[in-house]
């Protein structure tokens, strides 16, 4: 044993493994990595990628104002402004809603807190900017991130299904209503 | 007057060649060490410039070319613009002794003219080496002059390093010399004329000199700083070694001196273990005048083999502590190399050829 080791460690035994490995994956080339601004990775379904306002099908803001994702937002990156409707009281909306994207930790949350489904995470990652405050997005920018990012838009609340309407809240497991 | 002035155009001519042969593969190397690298680790490579990333090195060169050329504050400016050319300069002076093709002699218009090697002198060996030596000068020089501690580290490695390495390469070379009876490396070639079982390495009478190969392998790569050696600019302590304040065509002088070491070890190796520029078998040698061209041709061949080793190398083995090469080379390569000179002379003399 001691002798097999000798012998061995005299004719380089560990490094001629090492080098028959490496022209292994010489002779097979077969390389793991793409071409990246070429080729692109897909990206897996739930991907968390840059934020977006979504809109209804007839063109309005899904955002009804309600701050709730501002609540949740761990690293404050958003700041929404409610107000009225004009003219319908009982409406409300974002008159301001900016993101801070340099604190984006994209876990998400706002987008779960959400209880119109306003935001919406899409599959955008490439949003190195040479200047910081192009991160700093408003109204405008997220609804055109959502925009591009989830072309196929959703029905009013009270169109999708007639319960919802007394609520508007899309909750999933809804209680039947009994007339 | 006029034989001087035709000699004189055929040896400008003849070095204008090799130094554009050598230039041109140090570029060469630079795009086949990363492709090789690469693809040894699973990846790609350069293949943005051109078609599979082949004028990369074009691309390189531009960059480098007009990049700022910078002297740190507290330099010896003297010193650092010269280390440099003492390094790149001895690199590419070795190669006027390497013959790579027959030893022939044609007349031109009453003038002799070898025309596969640049000048052939009976002490081409001692030449290259000595020139080698030259260069760690330009390294530690580069290294001191710099003003910075990392240079300052990587160029106190070198000089320790290329000291405890050089003795190995000129100890492994001497069994070579007491084979061929001659430092030139012209009638080293001739010596090992015929099949691979005349190559020192092989050569079986009297003893082969694979031995004496390997330690001049192992020592060369020391003395080129490469992998698994390359503990003068180990980029993960640092930096860069004693090229880190290097910027711009100096910084490109140390990297084409690098691999025109490497070039010219390759030679060293092919010329002195692995017959020059002879075939491995005598039918695969073109006959009567076309020898040269399957010479040139094998010897281009082993030479590049010897490169792919280098790249090989860098892409399997880590990198050496620095007690350990000290060790190595101390105390395992330098008995070896010393066993193997007293073996081939004793053997040498019982059995003379």
């Amino acid at each position: 044993m001691k002798l097999k080791k000798w012998i061995q460690s005299l004719i380089f035994y560990e490094i001629l493994l090492g080098m028959k490995e490496t022209l292994k994956h010489f002779l097979k080339y077969r390389p793991i990595t793409l071409e990246y601004p070429h080729v692109k990775k897909p990206l897996p379904e739930n991907y968390r990628g840059m934020l977006g306002l979504l809109r209804y099908d007839d063109d309005t803001e899904k955002c009804v104002g309600c701050d709730l994702c501002e609540a949740a937002c761990p690293s404050r990156v958003i700041r929404v402004v409610s107000a009225e409707v004009p003219g319908e009281p009982t409406k409300r909306y974002a008159k301001e809603y900016d993101m801070d994207m340099t604190r984006c930790l994209f876990c998400g949350m706002c987008v779960q807190a959400c209880p119109v489904d306003a935001l919406g995470m899409s599959q955008e990652f490439e949003w190195a900017v040479y200047d910081k405050r192009n991160l700093h997005l408003n109204k405008e920018q997220l609804l055109a991130i959502g925009d591009r990012a989830f072309p196929e838009r959703e029905k009013r609340l009270e169109f999708q299904h007639p319960n919802v309407a007394y609520f508007n809240v899309s909750f999933e497991d809804i209680p039947e209503k009994e007339f | 007057m006029f034989e001087t002035s035709i000699k004189l155009a055929l040896t400008l001519s003849q070095i204008g060649a090799v130094m554009g042969v050598v230039l041109l593969t140090v570029a060469v190397l630079t795009l086949l060490e990363r492709k090789v690298l690469s693809w040894m680790q699973d990846r790609m490579g350069p293949m943005e410039v051109g078609p599979y990333g082949v004028l990369q090195p074009v691309a390189d060169g531009l960059k480098l070319f007009f990049k700022e050329d910078i002297i740190p504050a507290g330099a010896n400016k003297i010193l650092f613009s010269l280390a440099p050319i003492i390094v790149l300069v001895p690199a590419l002076i070795g190669f006027a002794v390497i013959p790579f093709g027959p030893n022939w002699t044609i007349d031109v218009l009453g003038v002799e003219f070898k025309p596969f090697v640049i000048s052939d002198i009976n002490i081409g060996v001692l030449y290259i080496l000595a020139f080698t030596s030259i260069g760690a000068y330009g390294v530690i020089l580069g290294g001191w002059a710099s003003n910075s501690k990392y240079s300052l580290l990587g160029g106190l490695r070198s000089a320790a390093q290329l000291i405890s390495y050089e003795l190995n390469v000129g100890l492994a070379i001497v069994g070579v010399l007491l084979l061929s009876g001659s430092l030139s490396l012209v009638e080293i070639t001739e010596a090992q004329a015929g099949g691979f079982w005349n190559w020192f390495a092989f050569d079986p009478l009297p003893f082969p000199q694979f031995i004496a190969f390997v330690v001049f392998l192992i020592a060369s790569v020391a003395e080129t700083n490469r992998v698994p050696f390359d503990l003068p600019e180990a980029e993960s302590e640092l930096v860069a070694g004693f090229f880190t304040e290097y910027s711009g065509m100096r910084f490109a002088f140390f990297f084409m001196a690098e691999y025109a070491n490497m070039i010219l070890v390759s030679c060293m190796s092919t010329v002195l273990f692995f017959g020059g520029w002879h075939a491995p078998f005598p039918f695969l040698q073109a006959p009567g005048n076309f020898v040269w061209v399957t010479g040139i041709f094998w010897f281009t061949v082993k030479v590049y083999f010897f490169l792919f080793l280098f790249f090989w190398f860098r892409a399997t083995l880590p990198r050496l502590r620095y007690d350990q090469l000290m060790r190595f080379g101390w105390k395992v390569l330098l008995p070896i190399a010393l066993g193997n000179v007293v073996v081939t002379s004793l053997l040498a003399y019982i059995f003379p050829n």
